[in-house]
């Protein structure tokens, strides 16, 4: 009852960015080296050979990581639990916590807003963020309704011009806030990096896949 | 490259959301394939029945049914000016058939069915709001040897219409509930552990195990290929009112090895989601390199907790799906007939398997001609010809 040869295919999905220098260890202890190309900032390739020849890895960025291995374009993946809080795909599994790109999601607003603001009295707040879905359930969970406006990046500046009044954004040291006037006054969950793995390959290619799962976590391991 | 219709053309070419025309050659595909899915059926003696499109909308809707609720379009009869729901589903039909009309027939009764249903809303992975089911339901007896039956049946339908790498997903959906109340778990922490183990997520699962973590892990551990998972998961130390649950999976694991040795089994006790009204073994068929599921089923109560309601089991295959597993549609002998060609002729050729095309007008190049009217063939005083 064992599934044909594991030589098919094998599609991996990194997030650009920070996050990538930080799984750097971890491939490297999972035993996957790309190819020179890949720690080429100038290169435009998106598609990255490995030293094992069944293995890629496309380069995207973290919200379509969960899309790329939810549509099985991709099998595994990495990417960080805000994006899948937000999608909630189930055709994803998230079996490790790769304990990488550590921080939190979290309500901001104005420093001055928040000497007087109340925030048991809303009934309603606009919220400009990335991240509408996880905005909505969050202000829904105690009664406020949330008007969501849907920014890809830069949310800081949306209070000072008169956007909104709040946003709801990833923070991890507090600095940007800082430097915008900006306080964090909810937190709304931790956030990590974790494994991501297409349901239907842990399903028809188990052996091969479980394999790579259990050498993430021994990587885990060595790398902590 | 773009061939962009006029406007008004293209107003009346633009379909809803989720539905879409099959065109040639890929409607006749959909047809033959559905076709040969329901003989494979018909030859183990399932018999077809064809509930209507649209039912009222109690009916549609009672018992394990009423899930459908949200994904059911509705309207109104103007003749009994009673609501009707349009199918978004054909198993509670089936079912529906074999408890009223059908419920004086002999046990077992094997049914089969195949139809389209419509959907509200489309899924992430299936975006179509309207698709084929076919599938089929045994009514009547509850042991492991029907539940064998039906997942061989769905593994020799699949590989009777050229489906290559099927693998079938074998669970107890009440397994871990049956778990979780031995062990008094409160809601909160229920609906915290269902959702990490939808997941597969380790670490949410030992959070919401909180003391149990390692008993969860272990079932949660105890899945992949068959006949070695069957065993890790018999050897994990679980409460005694999951036992049976435990060893229902065993048993159908075992008459499906010994039946067909080499399909690809493997078993995930902590599958849940979409079984909510599956009472034993259900499972799930993928396909190597195939995204989404190619169909499911497994064991319930027809009536679902009415006690009148009898034991069955059944499955329905995704046509969508299925035909993304299958190779596409093999190229046909079709043969082109110059004009005037003998009708007795045609027949002929007809009878010995040939497609056959008529000429509509006198051609200079009827080679030519063969290719434009997508013909392989030419007839030719010698019989057909390649073109």
């Amino acid at each position: 009852m064992m599934s044909p040869a594991a030589n098919d295919l094998l599609v991996l999905a990194l997030p650009k960015g920070r996050i990538l220098d930080e799984v750097r260890p971890l491939l490297h202890h999972v035993g996957i080296v790309p190819e020179a190309d890949f720690d080429n900032p100038k290169s435009r390739a998106l598609k990255f050979d490995t030293n094992l020849p069944h293995v890629k890895i496309i380069r995207v960025r973290s919200f379509d990581v969960a899309t790329f291995v939810a549509f099985g374009a991709a099998h595994l993946g990495v990417c960080g639990s805000d994006v899948l809080m937000e999608f909630d795909y189930p055709e994803l599994y998230t079996p490790l916590d790769l304990g990488i790109g550590k921080c939190r999601i979290a309500v901001a607003e104005p420093v001055d807003l928040s000497a007087s603001d109340d925030p048991s009295r809303w009934s309603h707040v606009r919220v400009a963020t990335k991240y509408p879905d996880i905005t909505r359930r969050h202000f829904a969970a105690r009664g406020v309704q949330a008007e969501c406006i849907k920014l890809n990046g830069a949310m800081e500046l949306a209070p000072n011009l008169g956007l909104c009044s709040r946003i709801v954004d990833l923070v991890s040291t507090g600095t940007t806030l800082k430097a915008n006037g900006l306080v964090e006054i909810e937190h709304i969950a931790d956030i990590s990096s974790r494994l991501v793995v297409n349901r239907a390959a842990f399903k028809t290619r188990h052996g091969e896949i479980q394999g790579w799962i259990d050498r993430f976590q021994e990587a885990i391991g060595n790398a902590g | 490259m773009t061939d962009t219709p006029p406007k008004a053309l293209a107003a009346k070419a633009l379909l809803p959301t989720g539905l879409r025309d099959l065109l040639p050659p890929d409607a006749e595909h959909e047809a033959q394939v559905v076709g040969r899915l329901l003989k494979e059926f018909h030859r183990h003696g399932y018999e077809r029945v064809k509930p209507p499109l649209v039912e009222f909308e109690e009916g549609l809707l009672s018992g394990s049914a009423a899930s459908l609720a949200n994904q059911t379009f509705r309207i109104m009869d103007p003749v009994s000016q009673r609501m009707m729901g349009v199918r978004s589903d054909m198993t509670p039909q089936v079912a529906r058939i074999a408890t009223t009309r059908l419920r004086k027939a002999p046990r077992p009764l094997r049914l089969s069915y195949a139809g389209q249903v419509l959907r509200v809303k489309g899924s992430s992975l299936r975006q179509e709001r309207q698709f084929g089911q076919v599938g089929v339901e045994l009514i009547g007896p509850d042991r492991a040897d029907a539940d064998a039956e039906i997942i061989l049946l769905a593994a020799s339908a699949l590989s009777s219409v050229g489906a290559k790498g099927i693998s079938i997903d074998l669970t107890v959906p009440t397994l871990v509930p049956a778990v979780a109340r031995a062990l008094s778990l409160s809601d909160d922490d229920y609906a915290r552990l269902r959702a990490a183990l939808d997941h597969r997520d380790a670490a949410a699962l030992a959070e919401a195990a909180g003391p149990h973590a390692s008993l969860f892990l272990s079932i949660l551990g105890a899945s992949g290929p068959a006949p070695a998972a069957v065993e890790r998961l018999s050897a994990v130390d679980m409460p005694d009112v999951a036992k049976a649950a435990r060893q229902e999976l065993a048993d159908v694991v075992r008459l499906i090895a010994a039946a067909a040795p080499g399909l690809s089994v493997t078993i995930d006790p902590v599958e849940m989601r979409g079984f909510e009204y599956q009472t034993g073994v259900s499972f799930t068929i993928f396909a190597r390199g195939v995204r989404g599921e190619l169909g499911r089923g497994g064991r319930y109560r027809t009536g679902g907790a009415d006690p009148v309601g009898e034991p069955a089991t059944g499955f329905t295959l995704y046509t969508d799906t299925v035909l993304r597993a299958l190779p596409g549609p093999s190229p046909v002998k079709r043969v082109l007939l110059p004009l005037g060609t003998d009708y007795a002729d045609a027949q002929a050729l007809r009878a010995q398997g040939w497609h056959t095309v008529a000429a509509m007008a006198v051609a200079s190049d009827l080679a030519a001609e063969a290719k434009r009217l997508s013909c392989s063939h030419l007839l030719t005083a010698d019989g057909p010809a390649p073109v």
